[in-house]
């Protein structure tokens, strides 16, 4: 019996040493990679991939950040098309444009040929459900010749090439595309960089991919690894972990040295989304006190550390063009007073909610919070993850959101935030928004095709939508971006679409 | 000695209770099957019972950009199959399990069981490591009274404030704290990632240092038990070594503590979640958090079948173990009751307690005196002063504020959970045969799930928090009071008093509650800060008060960011939690009175 009991002891106290090192070997079996390879480099990204990598879903901006994969267009740093597989374009007709391809060559070997960018782009049409660049428009793309597509819209698509930069118009080698739908960007894309190996959602392992077109790129390969947590990642960089670590929480900026620290203006601006279809904010005196009380410069040195910029509109410093063209927003509403303010909402509770999904906001609504109960409104807060509470979002249930939403989405045009987000029949309207100026305001932006006239009419919807008081622009994000003083070249791009390219390198 | 005295003749007994054994153990296994078949339908109805469209979820997860249009909600209904309801997909799911197939992840669309199994070597071999550390800190805990207790210097009962201190730091920050110091700072071991071994000891000593300190806690207090038992003053007579006594005492007193392993320790496979992610490990408390907010079904309910089954494995483990312990003493009901002596308490423990009495009420009164939620922007993160006692937090809100008028909601809270929690862990920890089966069933379940299915149920509430711990927290309970339970049942009085005609009530309430109702209290009183913690933890819910109100989980959680630029936001809060664990564990073992029990024998 005693010496039974004895061996279990035994066994108790050695099998976590001898299982411990054993699956933890193979657990770190992606790390085969590091140490001794010269020049790698090493980067933390912040959102683990969820689809494979798949273009069509959010893994997508990896591969224009780490350029594995190209479009035919690329946005510069004005947001303006460049070439990228496509060296010039040209409008035939309202609906059809033609694209000219350049000379290059797939990772698996194959040629960029105008019949696999057909084929991608086919693809990218066919995927279920759409990606969303996509969603807006029905494109059919033809094989001219050998090196040209001739690309024809249903109805006119004034931004087309801009389109076409999004990363899930990525061209990838016909044999990316699998017939159960899934598309697999490793080793089939066209950029300076090849993914060699991916682990699950923790690693990954790119290297460089010689016969791009462009040249060779300057670092003999990448290292990734996925660190969601803000923290974690500041800490992989502080420690020599990792050389360039994306996204680093306003809260851990300071503790990075300065050297490694990099703002870059972001497209994301915070604001305060006011529920114009029900609840009390349908009162436009109401939405006016409520714009008046709140005062979004409080946020920027204390919620974002100094890393944001007092709002100026919908569209903040990271698209250029915004500044000039603003326009002055007029016949706004008589903000209510304190006191008619609670004569007016008799005692009602203002339903503020928020996201626990970027910290900032949490904070940032509790400072809102005490602005507006200064204005003579009763506040409740209601905070959790986005998952949890983006159906009652859609369905309106909440009289204030304090939000952070990117203004350019993958189309790199400003118009299509505007008509999801505050036009009548807008997908994603959670002011419930319903403005016949505004729509018609948006609709006019959409159609003109003109860049400097577009824009100007886009500044304008700008000034119809808060003139309804139905948004209060809050901040302009920064992104703080870690890089290891011994690297050059990382791109700091508020679109957050590039990271490393040809150039980026260890010193 | 008398823990494995049997008689010579007793043949037929041993029979007769092998006979009933089997009978319990069928029951027992019916149980399990039970318990784990009702923990899946539950999770496999989660999707259609949160009132959350599982295909507007799974796009999001997917995309965080796409427009949730109809027609591409209509795309992902379709291709998911979610129109042909719960049930269709359990079968399925079940029905591909013998294959070995568990279907595909409903967002990456890759098969589930190598993203299941990989996660749950990470997170197993992580928790082995915890439990290294869990044995080692519990060692250090109990070996005082070991040492003096196999002397027979024992004299006076210590007050475990050590034990309740450090069953009361909190993971996260534990964990924030090694990565910052030990990672960071000295370089010592990386600072995140699944690399290696050295990969392994900062979250390990994370994980393992408050389980330890909880398990160590509780072996201390019944260490003295057992040397108060008569065979030790005969070994210590006869003149048998101190470590001979000492391993037998060990040997009496774990068989009753081996059962909290389950819900302490392996229950860290699925329920780490923050550890994991402060440290970046690909672990199955990370996946399964995920699929769950995505409500990715399939991945979900492997990651809980995976689960349950390991509950069980470990269960049924810990019971061979405490069987090879106790030996056929047990069986055949020869074992003595395992009672507390009337030891005199120490006197420092009683200050201890006094102490933390004074400050906490100190720190309430003149909490309760400030304004909690008044945000100075200005004053944001400022060291602690004249003005601000405790500093402020990343809003400028006083820090002492926060916590006095924190307490009484917290305490009144954690209090409340935990009483229900002991409640139903003593009445399912005596339900022997069913109670053991889903002790075993619910215990790994981390609360997270459990606070998806309340939200599921309820929506968003103040009580659907506490609601949700109550569901999964009173496992360790249950698991002690069984335990327990069966030893007082085994011993030799329960027979006498079974033959002089005593009734069930009087059995129950003369010698079965007495001889588990101090222990399970003990536990529960250890485990009030980590009550306190699981109930913050659920706030990304919905759960819970909502901010701005002060609760002392929140304190601790939404100033753990700062925990490097300004460790006092987080000092304040996680003292609180110690004083409060070091007054509720010394102050109830000084309210206790010792010499009833001894009557009783």
């Amino acid at each position: 019996m005693r010496t039974n009991s004895r061996a279990l002891f035994a066994a108790l106290a050695l099998t976590p040493l001898l299982a411990g090192c054993f699956v933890s070997g193979e657990g770190g079996s992606g790390a085969d990679a590091e140490g001794g390879s010269a020049g790698r480099l090493r980067v933390a990204l912040a959102v683990p991939p969820v689809q494979e990598l798949s273009p069509y879903s959010n893994d997508a901006t990896l591969l224009s950040k780490l350029s594995v994969a190209e479009g035919l267009t690329a946005l510069d740093k004005n947001g303006a098309a460049a070439p990228a597989l496509a060296t010039s374009w040209k409008q035939t007709n309202p609906t059809t444009w033609t694209f000219e391809l350049r000379k290059a060559t797939f990772q698996d070997g194959t040629p960029v040929t105008a019949e696999s960018v057909v084929n991608a782009l086919d693809h990218a049409d066919a995927a279920k459900p759409k990606p969303r660049v996509l969603s807006d428009v029905t494109l059919t793309a033809k094989v001219d010749d050998a090196d040209t597509v001739t690309i024809s819209t249903k109805a006119a698509d004034p931004v087309l090439p801009l389109r076409l930069a999004s990363p899930a118009l990525a061209i990838l080698s016909a044999k990316a595309y699998h017939k159960d739908g899934t598309v697999s960007p490793v080793g089939t894309g066209t950029g300076p960089f090849k993914i060699t190996k991916l682990t699950g959602k923790t690693e990954a392992s790119l290297d460089r991919y010689d016969g791009y077109w462009g040249g060779k790129a300057k670092a003999p390969g990448i290292d990734v690894t996925w660190i969601a947590d803000g923290t974690a990642r500041a800490n992989a960089l502080r420690s020599g972990d990792v050389d360039i670590a994306e996204w680093i929480p306003t809260a851990q900026a300071k503790l990075l040295d300065a050297k490694t620290r990099h703002e870059v203006p972001s497209v994301r601006t915070d604001s305060l989304i006011l529920n114009t279809g029900n609840g009390m904010f349908t009162d436009p005196a109401l939405r006016a006190a409520a714009r008046e009380a709140v005062d979004g410069s409080a946020l920027v040195d204390s919620v974002f550390g100094g890393y944001a910029d007092p709002a100026q509109g919908l569209f903040g410093p990271a698209v250029r063009w915004a500044a000039d063209k603003r326009v002055d927003v007029t016949g706004r509403a008589k903000a209510a007073t304190p006191a008619q303010v609670r004569s007016k909402t008799k005692g009602k509770v203002l339903r503020l909610a928020t996201i626990t999904n970027r910290a900032e906001l949490p904070e940032a609504a509790t400072v809102l919070q005490q602005q507006l109960e200064k204005a003579g409104f009763t506040v409740k807060q209601d905070v959790r993850e986005y998952t949890q509470m983006e159906a009652d979002l859609l369905a309106g249930k909440y009289d204030a959101l304090v939000f952070s939403r990117v203004t350019l989405l993958d189309t790199g045009d400003a118009v299509a935030y505007l008509a999801s987000d505050y036009k009548s029949d807008g997908v994603y309207n959670i002011a419930r928004l319903k403005d016949p100026k505004v729509d018609q305001a948006i609709k006019s932006a959409a159609e003109e095709s003109d860049t400097t006239k577009r824009q100007q009419k886009i500044m304008a919807a700008e000034a119809q939508i808060l003139r309804t008081d139905a948004v209060i622009p809050l901040v302009h994000e920064k992104v703080i971006q870690g890089i290891a003083t011994n690297v050059e070249g990382v791109l700091l791009d508020p679109r957050e679409r590039s990271l490393i390219d040809v150039d980026t390198r260890l010193k | 000695m008398s823990v494995t005295s049997v008689g010579a003749d007793a043949r037929p007994a041993q029979w007769r209770a092998g006979l009933g054994r089997l009978a319990a153990g069928s029951r027992a296994g019916l149980g399990r099957l039970a318990a784990g078949v009702a923990l899946l339908t539950a999770v496999a109805l989660l999707p259609w019972l949160s009132g959350n469209d599982p295909a507007l979820t799974v796009l999001r997860a997917r995309s965080a950009d796409q427009d949730p249009t109809p027609a591409q909600l209509a795309a992902v209904r379709e291709q998911l199959g979610l129109d042909e309801g719960p049930f269709t997909h359990l079968v399925h799911w079940l029905g591909g399990l013998p294959r070995g197939d568990a279907g595909t992840s409903w967002v990456s669309g890759e098969p589930v069981l190598p993203q299941v199994t990989a996660a749950f070597a990470v997170s197993f071999t992580l928790m082995l490591g915890a439990l290294v550390v869990t044995i080692a800190v519990a060692a250090l805990v109990s070996a005082r009274t070991l040492y003096l207790g196999s002397r027979r210097r024992l004299h006076r009962r210590r007050g475990a404030t050590g034990a309740a201190v450090l069953a009361a730091l909190p993971k996260f920050l534990l964990a924030s704290l090694l990565a910052t110091v030990c990672g960071v700072w000295l370089g010592w071991f990386p600072s995140s990632g699944w690399e290696g071994p050295s990969s392994m000891v900062l979250p390990a000593l994370a994980l393992g240092v408050p389980s330890g300190a909880m398990i160590g806690g509780l072996l201390d207090q019944a260490l003295p038990a057992a040397f108060h038992e008569p065979w030790a003053r005969t070994w210590h007579a006869y003149g048998f070594t101190s470590g001979h006594i000492a391993r037998h005492a060990l040997r009496r007193t774990l068989a009753g503590v081996l059962p909290q392993l389950l819900p302490t320790v392996v229950a860290l496979v699925g329920g780490a979640v923050a550890v994991e992610k402060i440290f970046n490990i690909p672990g199955l408390g990370r996946l399964a958090l995920d699929a769950a907010i995505a409500q990715d079904l399939p991945p979900l309910q492997t990651a809980t079948l995976v689960l349950i089954l390991l509950g069980i494995t470990a269960g049924l483990l810990i019971q061979a173990l405490r069987r090879a312990l106790l030996g056929p003493a047990l069986r055949d009901g020869a074992l003595p009751a395992l009672h507390a002596p009337a030891l005199p308490r120490r006197r420092s423990s009683r200050w201890a307690a006094g102490a933390c009495a004074i400050a906490l009420l100190t720190l309430v009164i003149a909490g309760l005196l400030r304004d909690p939620l008044h945000v100075d922007t200005a004053a944001r993160l400022l060291p602690p002063s004249a003005a601000h006692p405790l500093g402020t937090d990343s809003l400028g809100r006083d820090l002492l504020a926060r916590l006095g008028h924190g307490a009484l909601r917290t305490v009144g809270v954690a209090l409340a959970v935990t009483a229900v929690c002991t409640l139903t862990g003593l009445l399912l920890g005596m339900a022997t045969q069913v109670g053991a089966g889903l002790t075993e069933a619910v215990s790994t379940l981390p609360a997270v799930l459990a606070g998806l299915l309340t939200t599921a149920v309820t929506g968003p509430s103040v009580w659907g928090a506490a609601l949700a711990v109550c569901l999964v927290g009173w496992t360790p309970y249950a698991a002690q009071a069984a335990a327990l339970l069966e030893q007082e049942r085994a011993s030799g009085h329960m027979l006498a008093s079974l033959s002089i005609g005593a009734g069930r009530g009087y059995r129950l309430r003369r010698h079965l509650l007495p001889a588990v109702l101090p222990a399970v209290l003990r536990n529960a009183l250890l485990r009030l800060p980590t009550t306190v913690l699981v109930l913050a933890s659920l706030g990304f819910l919905g759960l819970g008060e909502q901010p701005p109100t002060a609760e002392w989980g929140r304190l601790l959680s939404e100033n753990q960011p700062y925990v490097e630029l300004a460790p006092w936001a987080v000092l304040g809060p996680a003292c609180a939690l110690v004083l409060l664990s070091v007054l509720a564990v010394s102050g109830t073992a000084s309210g206790r009175s010792g010499p009833r029990r001894t009557a009783d024998r």
